[in-house]
This record gives structure tokens, C-alpha cells and sequence, in this order.
């Protein structure tokens, strides 16, 4: 790695750094912005017993003072605060629980999307306008363009409710499968399109050509020659897929009832509980910040010929 | 005797009236999701099939019961609790001095748990009440080590005390020297629990069976943390807590330490989180729940079809309404009316309006859940000093509560509020419309079932030539407007905390957090308009045009002091007349709570408060 390379790097850090900080500002401001608050229900509680909590929680200093505080919990000891609506757990140990299932939900979705989209692609590639390319150009375009609500609504009524195959409970055993299912078809459609037309351009190319008529194997050529070179598209996608997996199973785990963040997350929102609020945010931030970041790293070191500025 | 009587009666009647099982279902503790339901009385002989059926038999196999009531809970410790899926876990998991449990026929009533028996108070020579229980033999907390009657001591103060901040501090309101932030409770010795009561409480027993009054032990709640796992969790009730997969799962087993685990038929009761209908819906339709406390409410019309005998609509204790801000100026800019006048004029025009609503066809064609028009702020399901029901004593008129809600009567409803607007406003005969009626806002929170019942008004209004705006907002922006009164009508709805028509009224006090109304607040503060005369109760008041607070603030304070049964009662019908002379409350119907329930599972019941009990089911296959 030389010196450009790891300055561009170095420069990408800083720059993410400052978008999640960038993040964390705007997200706390807004937040306390935001009518109604986490301790209003539709019973009121009593003024004192408001305060008390207020007072415990530190809600009763000015709003200046807490951001303060709370950025340096953060960068100090890397503490998120406690709930203020699960009382009694704390904002690291919620997020803990939550990415561990999300974690595996979205890598498993990831994984199942590059193989099987690679390899969906290359054949559709291989076998340009015949049959099997045109069965699998209908349907990772109907994949692509169907939201992951409908699909995992089909797929719970299909596999869940009639065939009884999956739990309809994300918690349950086996319960992973049809979110993962369900998060990964999109991703995997979009990988396959990316690809067969990444792959077709690239076997028009002269190199190819070249090693046609030195006589190299078809497998060979694919392996040793096509696949790395159109598999560029696809890792610049692989950025942008991480995140909309992210983002993705937001939804996936409402529908699934799976024990993820992203369901602490909407959750966090709708009752204000600030630290949840901000400590969901700031994990989800910075995951999507560090894998565009890798997405732009690997794209470098796939293809040399690009150059990092 | 007295008592154990009237709250049997009461019990028994509510079994009868509201259909038997209880229960709320989403975020129980509040009315923000949508509507809930009933079928009224079919539903009471399917209860009490299931209730009365099979539970003695010995249970075959494993019995294993998998149900869902809501997301995960904001909190298991009895203090912090204000959610009815989260009583009804701790329900299972700490035993009180009482609890609810069902009779020989099914019925259900309120049996000791912790204590002998639920005795009769002493009243003393000051007015206070004393109640002396002892504790049976050999109760023991799940690590352990005995209950004492000071850990009954210890939780309950706790609960009062603001650095707990238990959002149900106040149920604790009754007993002496709860202002002063000492509880009047004695621990005698460590089998003998002394309460003092500021006066007579009437459903003082119902409230020694809420999760609030549940003990806890105070090295135990040392630790902040100590109700989010299973490690810490130390308990005295049914079951134990044997694990907690965070928004996921709560398992609870069998305690055969439990005083009473003899009767206790469910081994291992799995509580699984989830918040969202339609997944609980797809769960117990494949098989894998066999309990659900909420379904989508657009699904519920062909639910019923399909499952006749496992969907489930039952009472609850709660009204949906529409309240108005009390300060929204509605006479036309040309109406020349001031002072008491001008306030009378307001209370006809919102009452006349109120009228207009066709409740039967918002139950039938609207919300579609059984639920009951109707016609009085205080829950159906609220019993009166006699035993019998309190809304249905309600308005001292022929029918049924303050205006008649029959369907007969709906065109001469209509006719007569027509004529009262028709007193303020400029009616075109021509197009039957009003033609300077101000525009209205009506605000409701961000939900399918609110919106349709909003459009069901706008429409009736519109029908007249008043045109009504709507706006919705999301659930906590929602609250924190309606609170404080940056809105002129809005949708509201009220759970009761406890069958004793208080739960309904005191919310109306100026100062009380409930108050969304706004009585006694800003421009109302000032406005003599309010007359109360209770000499005919015994008491001195007699005020002509009084203000809010001189009114109906002194009404409040004086049932809660007061130690007649009768008079009580009597005094809360007038707190609910004056109420309702406002116009500031338009109910639309009494609320109902629906489930679906495995017709494999025998034995359950639910209580008046919404509380589901497991312990007793057994799982057929």
C-alpha cells in the first residue's frame, strides 16, 4: 500500500468521523425539538413524580449542558446512558441484544445475496437470451421492484400461515428464515443484474477474446479472467447493499417480530426515549459510514486503475 | 362483610354484563391503538364454557402454553409498572395480599393470597380505617427466603417514594399518611401486616390486587437492574422467571414453592413479545401461539366469521370520547352573548352537536367490534352503590344515561339538536345547511380505526354545513398538544385504574395532569357558570354560577372523604352531571377488549381490569 493510498484513507477516517459526529449533533437537537416527551403517557403522572424523573435522568439541565455530557459518555466511556423506557436496562446492553440478531439476520442476508447473485448473473450472462437468462431477468425484476414489506408479507402467509414450513416469529427456531429470505432477494436480484451486464461487457472484450482463441478452458476464462473483472460493479455496490439491508430490516423485523435494532429503533422514536434514540442512531450511522468506506477501499484495490482522490 | 359481599355482586355482575374476560390488548395502559371490541352477550356463554369446562381434570403431558399480549414491557417490578400485558406478567409472578381468582362457577372474584383472609377494617374514633391481616404459614420468595410482612412494608412505601417516580404512586392515595410520603403501615411482626386508610375505601380489597401492592424485598431491588434478568429476579408469586431473551421471550415455570401450587395447572407459560397485529395474528393462525390479545383491526370483521368460537371480544372498563377544548370559541363572530351566557350558549351548542353523532351506525359500520354506544362519561362495567350499574343510573332520565343512544331515537335526537343550533346560527331552510358556523379541527392520533370514526363525524357535520378539518399526529406530539389544549375537538379515550367510578372523575379536578378539557385552565379559570347544590346529600355547598374549581374541585375532594357508601355514589352521579352539562365530553362508545384464544386451552380467565390468568389453563391436543 503506498503512501496515497493509506493518505486517502487516513482522510476517508476523518471525514467519517466528522459525519457521525455531524449525525449525533443533528439527531440530539432535533430530537429535543420534537413535541411530547419519554415520560408523558395518556395517564399523567404527577408533577413531582415528572421531575423526580426528570432529575434522575438528567432531563433538568439546560439542553447545551446534556449535549455536552452525553458526547463525552460517549467518547470517554463509550456509555450510551440508561433506557428511560425499559427501566432499568441500559442503552448498551439493548443495542447489544438487538445487533446480535441483527448482526447474523443482515450478514446471513448479505452473504446468501452475493453468492447466489454472482452466480444467478454469470449463468444469465453465459447464456445470453436463451430460456434460463430470460426466466432469471423476469424474476429478479419482479424482486427488485417489489417492496420488502409485500414481499415478507407473502412469504409469511405462503410458508408461514398455509404451509406451515417457518415460524411467523423471528424469535423463534428457524424463525431467521424468512426475514433472511426476505431481506436478501432484493440485494440478490440487484447483484445478479449488476453481473450478467458487467460480465457481457467484459466477454466482449479483446482479452477475452484473446484467451478464446489461445484456447483456455470456458471455466477458466470465466474464473481466471471474466468474473473478477465484472465483479467491480459489484463491489461498489456492496456499500449501498449493506446499508439498505440495514435500513431494510427495519421493516423485516416489524413484520417477523425478530428482536433487532431495527425494531428498538422505531420503537425508541415512538416514545421518546432519547438514549435509545441516540444510541440506535449513532450504531446505525457509523455501520453505514464504515462499510460505504470499505465499499470505496475494496473498489480501489479490485481495480488499480482507479485512482483515490 | 359488607364489603367481600358488594365486591362479589360487583364481580359477578361484571362476569355476567360485560361478557366475562377482560383485557386490553397493544399498549394496554393507554387507548392509542385503534378500537377495541366486544359481541356483548354471546360472548358471556362462550366464557364461560371455556371458564367453567375441564379444569380439574389432571393435565396430560407437558402443558406448555405459548402467548402473546404485547412488546416487550417497560417494566416486571410491580412499583414501575403501568401496562396491563405487564401486570398480567407480574400477575403470575408475585402473589399480593389479594388476587383475582374465580369461584366454584366460574365467577370471578377476589380471594386472598398472601393474607389469611381479606378482613373486614375497624374504623377508628378519627374516621380512619384499620385493617389488621396475617400472613399464611411458609410463604417463601423464589430464592428462598420468607416473606415478611415487612417486605409488604418496605414495597409499599417504595412505591410512593419520588426517587422510585412509580407512575402509579397514587393508587397508594387511600391509606393514611400518604401525603405526609410515610405510609400509616405496620409490620406488627413478621406475620402481621396493620394498614391504616385515610377514611372507608370502598374497593380497597380490588386494590390490595394490584401489581403496585404486590411486595417486593429491599435487598433484592438494591440493584437497579434487578427486574431485566432472570439472575435477579426474585419473586414470591407462581411461577419463576427461568428466562428473558430481551424482545423476544419471557419464560415463566411453575414455583412449587407457591402457597398455592396445588392449583396451579400450567407448567411453563411462554410470554412472547410482540407489538405488531398482524404478526401475532400470522403466529396464532399457524398454530405456534394459542394466545393473542391483539388482532388488525381491519381484519376483525371476517376474524369473526372465521373463528367464531376463538375470537374473543369481552368489557372493559373504558370509554372512547371526543372532548372539546373547553376555551375554543364556536358561537358565530356576530353572536352578542357574554359571560354566563355566553358559557350556557357553548354547553347547548357542543351538547346539540354531540346529539348529531350517530353512535350505533360508528359501532356497527365503523368499528365493527360489538362495542356499546354510548350515552355517559363512566364506563359500562362500573358498578353503583347498589350493585347494579353505574351508567346505567347515570342522567336520572327514562333511558339509559344523559341523552338517549337507542336507534330509534336517533332522528329525534337529530331534530332537537337542530333546533338548539338553529338558535345561534343562520340555517338555510333551502339547502337544510348552517351557513356561518365556524370552521372546526378535529385532532386524533396517527391510527386507521381513529380516522374512520373522525370521517364518520365530518361527515355527519357536514351534513349540516359545519365544516370539521381533521389532523392527525403521531401517538406522543398527539398527548403532548391535547394536554395542553392547542386543540378544539379532539379524539380521547380513558382506561379505569379500578372499578369505583373515582377513576373516572377525579381526571376533571383544574389541576389534575388529565385534564385535557381545560376546566378551570386559561380563560375558563375566570368563568362563573358552574352550580352545585349537594345540601340534599348532607353537605354545606350550595354554589350559584361558581367557577370550575369552586364547583367541581370541591365535589371531587368531598367524595374523596367521604365515608357513606350511598352518599358516595350519590355525590359521583353529581360530579358526572356536572360533567356533563359542559357538552366538553361527547362519548362515542364504551370500549371492549378482544383476543383470540386456542380453543385447546380450557380453564382461563381474565379479570375486570384486563389482568389474563394462565396458571389455571390446561392445553388439550
Amino acid at each position: 500500500m503506498n503512501t496515497k493510498t493509506l493518505m486517502y484513507i487516513v482522510k476517508r477516517v476523518l471525514l467519517a468521523i466528522v459525519t457521525v459526529w455531524v449525525v449525533i449533533t443533528v439527531t440530539f437537537f432535533v430530537m429535543h425539538a420534537v413535541p411530547g416527551g419519554p415520560f408523558i403517557g395518556e395517564k399523567a403522572v404527577s408533577e413531582s413524580v415528572m421531575k423526580a424523573m426528570e432529575a434522575k435522568y438528567g432531563l433538568d439541565k439546560p439542553l447545551g449542558v446534556q449535549y455536552l455530557t452525553y458526547l463525552s459518555d460517549i467518547v470517554t466511556k463509550l456509555d450510551f446512558g440508561p433506557s428511560l423506557k425499559q427501566k432499568g436496562r441500559t442503552v448498551n446492553s439493548i443495542i447489544f441484544d438487538g445487533m446480535k440478531t441483527s448482526a447474523k439476520l443482515g450478514l446471513i442476508a448479505a452473504i446468501i445475496a452475493l453468492i447466489c447473485g454472482v452466480i444467478l448473473g454469470s449463468i444469465a450472462a453465459l447464456r445470453r437470451n436463451r430460456f434460463i437468462d430470460r426466466i432469471i431477468m423476469i424474476i429478479t425484476t419482479a424482486f427488485v421492484s417489489m417492496p420488502s414489506f409485500i414481499m415478507g408479507s407473502l412469504l409469511l402467509i405462503a410458508f408461514a400461515i398455509n404451509l406451515k414450513w417457518f415460524p411467523a416469529n423471528g424469535a423463534a427456531k428457524n424463525g431467521l428464515v424468512l426475514p433472511v429470505i426476505t431481506l436478501s432477494l432484493y440485494p440478490m436480484a440487484y447483484i445478479t443484474r449488476l453481473t450478467r451486464s458487467s460480465m457481457l461487457e467484459v466477454l466482449g472484450q479483446d482479452y477475452i477474446r484473446t484467451a478464446k482463441a489461445k484456447g483456455v478452458s470456458g471455466v477458466k476464462i470465466i474464473f481466471g479472467h471474466a468474473l473478477k473483472n465484472s465483479l467491480i460493479p459489484v463491489i461498489t455496490y456492496f456499500g449501498p447493499m449493506l446499508a439498505g439491508i440495514v435500513t431494510g430490516s427495519l421493516v423485516v423485523e416489524q413484520i417477523f417480530a425478530v428482536p433487532g435494532i431495527g425494531r428498538a429503533f422505531v420503537n425508541s422514536i415512538t416514545g421518546r426515549d432519547y438514549p435509545l434514540i441516540m444510541g440506535t442512531t449513532i450504531v446505525l450511522a457509523t455501520l453505514i459510514v464504515i462499510m460505504n468506506l470499505i465499499g470505496d477501499i475494496l473498489y480501489k484495490v479490485v481495480d488499480p486503475r482507479i485512482t483515490l482522490e | 362483610m359488607k364489603k367481600k359481599l358488594v365486591s362479589l355482586v360487583l364481580a359477578s355482575s361484571m362476569v355476567l354484563s360485560l361478557a366475562a374476560c377482560g383485557s386490553d390488548a397493544g399498549t394496554p395502559a393507554s387507548t392509542d391503538g385503534g378500537q377495541t371490541t366486544t359481541e356483548g352477550t354471546d360472548t358471556a356463554a362462550k366464557t364461560e364454557d371455556k371458564t367453567d369446562g375441564d379444569t380439574a381434570a389432571a393435565p396430560a403431558g407437558e402443558q406448555v402454553l405459548n402467548v402473546c399480549l404485547a412488546s416487550e414491557p417497560a417494566s416486571l417490578d410491580p412499583a414501575l409498572n403501568s401496562a396491563v400485558d405487564g401486570a398480567t406478567v407480574i400477575n403470575h409472578l408475585f402473589a399480593g395480599l389479594a388476587k383475582w381468582g374465580q369461584d366454584a362457577n366460574g365467577n370471578i372474584e377476589l380471594q386472598p393470597d398472601c393474607a389469611e383472609e381479606l378482613v373486614e377494617g375497624v374504623t377508628n374514633d378519627d374516621g380512619t380505617v384499620t385493617y389488621t391481616y396475617t400472613l399464611k404459614d411458609g410463604l417463601t420468595w423464589s430464592d428462598g427466603k420468607p416473606v415478611t410482612a415487612g417486605d409488604f412494608v418496605f414495597a409499599w412505601n417504595r412505591a410512593i417514594s419520588p426517587e422510585t417516580a412509580a407512575d402509579y404512586g397514587y393508587m397508594f392515595e387511600v391509606v393514611d399518611g400518604y401525603a405526609d410520603g410515610t405510609l400509616n403501615v405496620k409490620a406488627i411482626d413478621d406475620k402481621t401486616l396493620e394498614v391504616t386508610l385515610a377514611n372507608t375505601v370502598a374497593y380497597w380489597d380490588e386494590l390490595l390486587a394490584f401489581p403496585t401492592y404486590k411486595p417486593v424485598r429491599e435487598d433484592v431491588v438494591s440493584n437497579d437492574a434487578w427486574a431485566t434478568d432472570p439472575s435477579t429476579f426474585v419473586n414470591n408469586g407462581a411461577y419463576t422467571m427461568t428466562g428473558w431473551e430481551h424482545n423476544s421471550v419471557i419464560t415463566l415455570t411453575k414455583r412449587d414453592d407457591y402457597h398455592d401450587a396445588d392449583s396451579v395447572t400450567m407448567n411453563e407459560i411462554n410470554f412472547y413479545l410482540s407489538d405488531d397485529a398482524n404478526n401475532q395474528l400470522a403466529n396464532f393462525e399457524n398454530g405456534d401461539w394459542e394466545f393473542i390479545d391483539d388482532v388488525p383491526t381491519n381484519e376483525i370483521a371476517s376474524l369473526k366469521d372465521k373463528y367464531p368460537d376463538e375470537f374473543v371480544t369481552a368489557g372493559q372498563l373504558g370509554t372512547y370520547y371526543v372532548c372539546w377544548n373547553i376555551n375554543e370559541e364556536i358561537l358565530p363572530k356576530s353572536s352578542s352573548l357574554s359571560g354566563v351566557e355566553k358559557e350556557r350558549a357553548k354547553d347547548e351548542i357542543r351538547k346539540a352537536l354531540g346529539l348529531l353523532i350517530d353512535r350505533n351506525y360508528i359501532v356497527n359500520d365503523v368499528a365493527q367490534g360489538g362495542q356499546v354506544p354510548a350515552s355517559s362519561f363512566v364506563a359500562m362495567g362500573l358498578t353503583d352503590a347498589d350493585g347494579s350499574q353505574f351508567y346505567e343510573n347515570a342522567g336520572g332520565n327514562s333511558f339509559r344515561g344523559y341523552y338517549d343512544v337507542s336507534e330509534d331515537a336517533y332522528e329525534g335526537n337529530w331534530a332537537s339538536a337542530l333546533d338548539t343550533l338553529k338558535k345561534y346560527y343562520t340555517f338555510d331552510d333551502a339547502t337544510q345547511q348552517f351557513t356561518d358556523f365556524p370552521t372546526l379541527t378535529y385532532l386524533y392520533n396517527t391510527s386507521e380505526g381513529h380516522k374512520a370514526i373522525a370521517e364518520a363525524i365530518q361527515s355527519t357535520f357536514a351534513g349540516v354545513g359545519i365544516t370539521m378539518n381533521l389532523e392527525n399526529q403521531e401517538w406522543a406530539t398527539f398527548l403532548d398538544t391535547r394536554k395542553a389544549g392547542n386543540y378544539s375537538i379532539a379524539r380521547n379515550g380513558w382506561l379505569g385504574d379500578y372499578n369505583d367510578p373515582i377513576s373516572f372523575l377525579d381526571m376533571w379536578t383544574t389541576q389534575s395532569g388529565n385534564n385535557d378539557v381545560q376546566f378551570g385552565k386559561g380563560a375558563n379559570a375566570d368563568v362563573k357558570a358552574y352550580s352545585l347544590d349537594i345540601t340534599d346529600l348532607g353537605y354545606d355547598t350550595k354554589v350559584e354560577d361558581g367557577t370550575w374549581s369552586e364547583t367541581y374541585d370541591v365535589l371531587i375532594s368531598d367524595i374523596k372523604t367521604c365515608t357513606d357508601p350511598k352518599t358516595r355514589y350519590a355525590l359521583m352521579h353529581r360530579a358526572e352531571d356536572l360533567l356533563m352539562s359542559t357538552g366538553c365530553i361527547c362519548p362515542i362508545y364504551y370500549y371492549t377488549d378482544l383476543y383470540m384464544i386456542s380453543d385447546k386451552v380450557k380453564g382461563f380467565f381474565s379479570s375486570p381490569l384486563g389482568y389474563k390468568y394462565f396458571m389455571y389453563c390446561t392445553v388439550t391436543e
